[in-house]
């Protein structure tokens, strides 16, 4: 997702470059339309870099779990009970965050 | 040739797609955790933080102004179904484990003693494979919605 939006960030500054070179009768609309575009690009990376942080946690979570496997240790009580908080406290933030949106 | 320029300029931006195309900024690819694990324990482990990680997830696009009420709506139905499942699960991973110690430690004892206590485990392993599988919809059900909004 990443990758595909910066590849038309880029795509439209190069296009931008050469706006000068266009029609003039044209030049003001075709500047509207890729402002219009780079905004919408913009708020695009800035979900997919979201995803990425969704990403880079579940690969933590995942690399914790492998060496685990690896080492056949069992899951102590005291990192269940971490996990349970960690569940716990996003919950109580997710829940407040909604009361405070007005859901 | 009318327009010389603008013949240059589009063969310089056709000429720069493909670099563009090429770029490559991150790997997006999402880590299913819960795949890694190998034992009870660790997929009940590996389930609840991953869950943990959606919901912050969740939370944040929960904050975000632009994001639709209904989709709001819809990530409080789904988290409101998800965590008891969780809470459920954090029961029965505990009882197992719990189980586990206790045969682990009845291993020096009696043959009834030794018995009584493996068929504890047997049942807390039973149980746990059911929280584990009940849990699963509804956690996935808000990890969808969350990469609905972000992907």
């Amino acid at each position: 997702m990443l990758n595909w939006i910066m590849q038309l960030q880029l795509l439209l500054t190069a296009l931008s470059a050469f706006l000068p070179l266009a029609p003039s009768q044209y030049r003001e609309r075709i500047a509207e339309v890729l402002e219009i575009a780079a905004k919408a690009l913009a708020a695009g990376g800035a979900v997919a870099a979201n995803v990425d942080d969704l990403a880079l946690k579940l690969a933590a979570i995942r690399a914790e779990v492998e060496a685990m496997a690896a080492s056949g240790r069992a899951v102590t009580s005291d990192e269940l009970d971490a996990a349970m908080s960690r569940v716990r406290t996003a919950s109580g933030a997710f829940r407040e965050a909604l009361a405070a949106s007005g859901v | 040739m009318r327009h010389p320029l603008r013949a240059i300029a589009l063969a310089c931006a056709l000429a720069a797609t493909p670099a563009c195309a090429s770029v490559q900024v991150a790997d997006t690819r999402i880590e299913n955790p819960i795949v890694a694990a190998r034992t009870l324990d660790q997929r009940a482990y590996a389930a609840l933080h991953a869950y943990a990680a959606v919901i912050e997830e969740a939370t944040d696009i929960v904050r975000d102004p632009a994001a639709p009420v209904g989709f709001k709506r819809a990530l409080g139905q789904a988290e409101r179904v998800a965590t008891p499942a969780a809470e459920t699960l954090q029961i029965a991973v505990a009882a197992y484990v719990r189980a586990r110690a206790d045969f682990e430690a009845a291993s020096g004892e009696t043959q009834p003693t030794l018995e009584r206590a493996a068929t504890a485990l047997t049942i807390a392993a039973r149980r746990l494979n059911e929280a584990l599988a009940a849990a699963e919809a509804p956690i996935a059900e808000l990890e969808d919605l969350v990469r609905a909004r972000r992907g």
